[in-house]
């Protein structure tokens, strides 16, 4: 149970406290609801290039990184298809800093153009590093180009290509800044060792005065119902065969998720799943195979990826994953084998509110998504599924029009 | 309200650490517990001196460990798996060169149910050839991705250039290595190394004190002694005479780089000072490598210095990946960073903003229950009190600019570093 109270300024900003005596450090997470899905798709890769410069100056501060580090703070962040997530952690003693910090690039960054410049090749460098210096690197470009064609989950957050960053300009950079970097589209958490009270007035005095954004609707493309499966052969220089089947799923914040991600645990969490039985352990077709999910705001994948033993073709690996999905589709799995994976989450969400920072994360997710104190009745929607519910979700969700196939063949 | 006025901070002066208690099983292991926390969770870590330093072939130990979870004489390793997973507890199996550690993560409310399958896991495992030529298959498979990738090669080439073959931190994995991996040899190790006169054991989260009387009955007993590991093994350094070694891949747009040489580590009096000249180094966000080779010139994604210590010797190793374009002129900059951290000292400003990073980060490295259990192992792996903490924060707020010149004239040294590169 995470207990916390919550507040908004007049310009708009969400602040949520969660206090916690047992920590000397205070948390500080800022996160922006934007993300790659909101991006033009003539410049992808753009919310993510504009993470790296909010550190590079603010109206005020001329770097992010040497004030929080002389008030022994440490700090990060991240951005998704749907947000861009900041947080400092540093002793509450000296969380003022933070507040000092966050605000003034909330209020307006420096926009040097130098900065950018550098920053550009930084997040090039990233771009070369992850995507394309990587055996299967480019395999992410790949399967969001298959599986979204109106979506903007079209392009991974890292962007399209090296292009897209090479050519932007600090024109888009100053309106995407005032357009989505308002406080009106933020919600802040303070967590730690801190008292309500004394957050609020901090929070007056940095956050108060910033004027809030003009209101904008959000208008993303939906992807429309997909009725066929698709498939994409690769050839490239990689070591071994690997297949990449993603089939489509619900929001995060849809009422199917809890099941849809219970079985995601089935199919590929711990040495017991039953992929990894199935086909490593015994028919040892796959030197290894994982399933997961995307958990987006709008509609995701549940993807399956393995990578093939010796002479075993592509048809055969990609139908032995079927049978496995098709026989919870068919068969469902037993009130048993679904407890383990309701005890599994359990246990994975109790280790993870051991640690203060990922506390105030999600609560500033689940406010993101509607309301911060979901993320208290995380537990009771995992166990509240019924074997019925994910017998259900196999068959609607592991259906051959729903796939979208990957054979990565090995060149060599 | 004037923003360009910085907020006042206060400085760490002490470090409130959490309470550790010692005890012991009745057949001598030691135990550490830390118990604290709101959360309703435990980890319970085994520690057997049973790490790559023991082992006569590569990849014993790390076999011997892997094969624990693949059954037991009385299950398979799939009903292993299905305990542990429905009481939603999480075993975590890891060797290093000193230590193979087995870690169980529970719910406490699980946790003593969990321990008598885990004694059957350390003292009854069967090592079935089926499931060994599975994983030995699968580790193949993983060592040919491995292979392509830029920075797995360098660091292989590196560590190999300053120990050479014959040494376990030098040691790299061929294939021929899995040829030799044999059942019987991963037996022999398990009954040499994993038994109660080899282990230690850390408990930390939120537990009752019957957590403590379980472990005792269950991991106590007096069956299950042996001989302890010697710890009086050494091996040669065979140190490369070449200083460069560069791996060409036409196919690359970037460079792995990996520059470094060998150095003291925990145990050697210099070691805290030198971490300090080392994070100012390369070992923050906001150090003179990433500042200059990341921040200014856009060279790369990250770049980062590391003061490696393992428990018989340490090295210098700074990483990078850069544009295959500006390989030689990352290594020119590294060189230029060090020249300039032996020809003049830092300033009090730079160094004050090291110190009050450092001295967070072992704020961060306490807090919390779970957190501290894994400083309090690195503690322990060199024989040091929680006193240790206390003067490594003195050590640290209290070293000068004129010490830290010193210390980079004794251990920084370009010109003898090796430099290794692949792409």
């Amino acid at each position: 149970m995470i207990h916390f109270e919550e507040f908004v300024l007049s310009n708009g900003l969400k602040v949520i406290v969660h206090p916690d005596f047992s920590t000397s450090m205070a948390a500080v997470n800022m996160l922006y609801k934007v993300g790659s899905r909101d991006e033009d798709p003539s410049q992808t890769g753009f919310a993510h290039l504009f993470e790296h410069f909010m550190f590079e100056g603010s109206v005020n501060i001329p770097h992010f990184d040497g004030p929080l580090q002389r008030a022994g703070g440490e700090n990060n962040a991240f951005t998704s298809n749907d947000i861009t997530n900041y947080y400092d952690i540093l002793p509450s003693n000296n969380l003022e800093t933070a507040f000092w910090l966050e605000s003034d690039r909330m209020l307006s960054l420096a926009f040097e153009e130098e900065s950018l410049e550098t920053q550009k090749s930084v997040v090039m460098e990233e771009f070369k590093e992850h995507y394309i210096n990587q055996p299967y690197g480019d395999v992410w470009h790949k399967m969001s180009a298959l599986a979204y064609k109106v979506h903007p989950y079209h392009w991974p957050v890292i962007g399209l290509t090296l292009e897209h960053i090479e050519k932007v300009k600090m024109r888009s950079a100053k309106d995407f800044f005032f357009k989505y970097y308002r406080p009106n589209n933020a919600v802040l958490v303070v967590a730690g060792n801190v008292q309500t009270t004394e957050v609020r007035q901090l929070a007056e005095k940095w956050f108060g005065e910033i004027p809030a954004g003009e209101r904008w609707e959000r208008n993303i493309p939906q992807e429309p119902e997909q009725t066929e499966r698709r498939l994409l052969e690769v050839h490239a220089d990689v070591p071994v065969n690997a297949i990449y089947m993603a089939y489509k799923m619900c929001a995060r914040t849809h009422p199917d998720y809890y099941a849809t991600d219970l079985l995601r645990d089935i199919l590929s969490t711990g040495d017991s799943s039953r992929l990894y039985n199935a086909l490593v352990k015994e028919k040892k077709l796959f030197s290894s195979i994982a399933a997961y999910t995307t958990e987006t705001v709008d509609n995701g994948l549940l993807m399956v990826e393995g990578k093939l033993n010796k002479d075993v073709t592509m048809q055969a690996a990609e139908k032995a994953v079927e049978e496995v999905l098709a026989e919870i589709a068919s068969h469902g799995v037993e009130q048993r084998e679904l407890e383990k994976v309701q005890n599994k989450i359990e246990s994975y969400i109790a280790f993870g509110e051991t640690n203060v920072l990922n506390r105030a994360m999600n609560l500033a997710y689940h406010e993101m998504l509607g309301n911060a104190s979901d993320v208290n009745l995380e537990i009771k929607k995992y166990k509240s599924v019924t074997t019925q519910a994910i017998r259900e979700t196999a068959s609607r969700v592991f259906r051959k029009e729903n796939a979208n196939v990957i054979y990565y063949y090995s060149k060599n | 309200m004037n923003r360009a006025i910085v907020p006042a901070t206060k400085n760490i002066e002490r470090l409130q650490l959490p309470e550790v208690q010692q005890a012991q099983l009745d057949n001598g292991v030691p135990v550490y517990m830390v118990n604290s926390g709101e959360q309703e969770v435990v980890k319970i870590e085994l520690l057997f001196r049973a790490g790559k330093w023991y082992e006569g072939n590569n990849l014993i130990s790390d076999f011997t460990n892997r094969m624990l979870r693949e059954g037991t004489s009385t299950k398979s390793a799939k009903q292993l798996a299905d305990e542990f997973d429905y009481n939603g507890a999480n075993v975590q199996y890891s060797v290093g060169f000193e230590n193979a550690t087995v870690t169980l993560f529970s719910l406490t409310s699980k946790a003593e149910m969990m321990l008598p399958l885990l004694y059957e896991v350390l003292t009854d495992a069967s090592f079935p050839q089926g499931e060994l030529d599975t994983i030995i298959n699968n580790r193949r498979q993983r060592l040919k991705v491995e292979l392509e990738k830029n920075d797995f090669v360098a660091n292989r080439n590196f560590v190999g250039a300053l120990y050479g073959q014959q040494h376990p931190y030098g040691r790299v994995t061929h294939f021929e290595d899995f040829d030799r991996i044999t059942v019987n040899a991963l037996r022999e190790f398990y009954k040499q190394y994993y038994h109660a006169d080899n282990l230690l054991i850390i408990i930390s989260g939120k537990f009752g004190e019957s957590l403590f009387k379980t472990i005792n009955r269950v991991f106590g007993g007096s069956n299950w002694k042996g001989t302890p590991a010697n710890r009086n093994i050494t091996y040669a350094i065979e140190s490369s005479s070449q200083l460069t070694h560069h791996t060409e891949k036409p196919d690359s747009v970037q460079t792995a780089v990996m520059v470094g040489s060998l150095s003291i580590n925990k145990h050697h009096p210099d070691f805290a000072k030198l971490s300090v000249l080392n994070t100012l180094f390369g070992g923050y966000f906001g150090s003179r490598l990433m500042a200059n080779i990341r921040e200014e010139k856009g060279y790369t994604y990250g770049i980062h210095s590391s003061l490696l210590s393992y428990p018989h010797g340490g090295f210098i190793e700074i990483s990078s990946e850069v544009g295959k374009e500006v390989r030689e002129a990352t290594l020119h900059e590294i060189g230029f960073e060090i020249n300039r951290l032996r020809s003049e000292p830092v300033s009090e400003e730079e160094l004050q903003t090291v110190k009050n990073y450092m001295s967070g980060n072992m704020m961060r490295s306490i807090d919390g229950a779970l957190k501290f259990s894994d400083t309090l192992k690195g503690l322990i792996i060199y024989g040091q009190s929680t006193d240790y903490i206390h003067q490594l924060l003195k050590t640290v707020q209290e070293v000068t600019p004129a010490q830290l010149h010193e210390l980079a004239n004794r251990y920084f040294d370009f010109s003898k570093m090796y430099k290794v590169t692949v792409g």
